[in-house]
């Protein structure tokens, strides 16, 4: 049993709720969700505290509460997800005969693309770009790509058939490079 | 030959290998003449490649002090 003085609110806060809020706001954009979420995790632990034994460390206890909440946010956004995948929202990208439009069509980046990229602004807007996306487009993105999941366990925790999950994947990317293109590369 | 979009689709789905090989040859075939599909698939590279350091250049972030008052006086009322 750890020791109980070390739960104390203010030192909690202090330390965990910074690291909790940026890990939250990454996978789920909406600052005002995430702020929520941050909150909810305090307030789960410490209804828990006494269960804590000690085994993992403080703070990656508070994050496995924190994840299971991003999931169960997730989740809430999944029940709509059918529907809205099989509605195949028809874009501008696009023309009749499915071929890019001469506007919506890639633009070359001045960038190299098999490298990385360290400047703080395209960081900024990808995030806003993200913030944009569909609340399950976000989902299949930030598990796949900040995650690291594989296919069959993000449709698995979101439960979404691998049709669900393509077609969420092809719209995230087909929206998150446009609004790059448009933001980032061409300002 | 297959359209822009569907060819995209398949772009996705290589990424992960999940292409038979009518697929892949199918893509192949649209790759060599489509321009906008090459940059396509080398800018959504790019973009995946890049995003699993979003949260650390997301890092000069911090919930407001408000919320964390609000946290520790929530906290405080529960004990």
């Amino acid at each position: 049993m750890s020791n109980l003085s070390s739960f104390d609110p203010q030192l909690w806060v202090q330390k965990y709720a910074d690291v909790l809020y940026v890990y939250t706001v990454a996978r789920v954009t909406d600052t005002g969700v995430a702020e929520d979420i941050v909150q909810d995790t305090f307030l789960s632990a410490w209804k828990n505290r006494e269960s804590y034994k000690g085994e993992a460390s403080e703070k990656n206890w508070l994050f496995s509460i924190c994840k299971n909440k991003i999931i169960d946010y997730y989740r809430k956004n999944a029940r709509s997800v059918v529907r809205t995948a099989k509605e195949d929202i028809p874009e501008n990208d696009f023309n009749e005969a499915e071929h890019w439009t001469k506007e919506a069509g890639p633009k070359e980046w001045n960038v190299d693309y098999t490298g990385t990229i360290e400047t703080k602004e395209f960081y900024s807007v990808l995030q806003s770009c993200k913030n944009k996306l569909q609340k399950m487009q976000q989902a299949v993105f930030s598990m796949k790509y900040l995650d690291n999941l594989e296919t069959e366990e993000i449709c698995k925790v979101l439960n979404i058939t691998p049709s669900n999950y393509w077609v969420l994947i092809h719209r995230a990317k087909l929206q998150l490079r446009g609004c790059l293109e448009k933001n980032w590369i061409n300002i | 030959m297959i359209s822009c979009k569907q060819a995209t689709q398949l772009i996705c789905k290589k990424e992960e290998n999940r292409l038979s090989f009518i697929e892949k040859v199918k893509l192949r075939i649209h790759l060599s003449v489509c321009r906008f599909c090459c940059l396509f698939e080398s800018q959504t590279n790019f973009i995946e490649k890049n995003a699993c350091h979003l949260q650390e250049h997301l890092g000069h972030l911090c919930l407001s002090d408000s919320c964390k008052e609000k946290i520790i006086s929530k906290l405080k009322g529960a004990e």
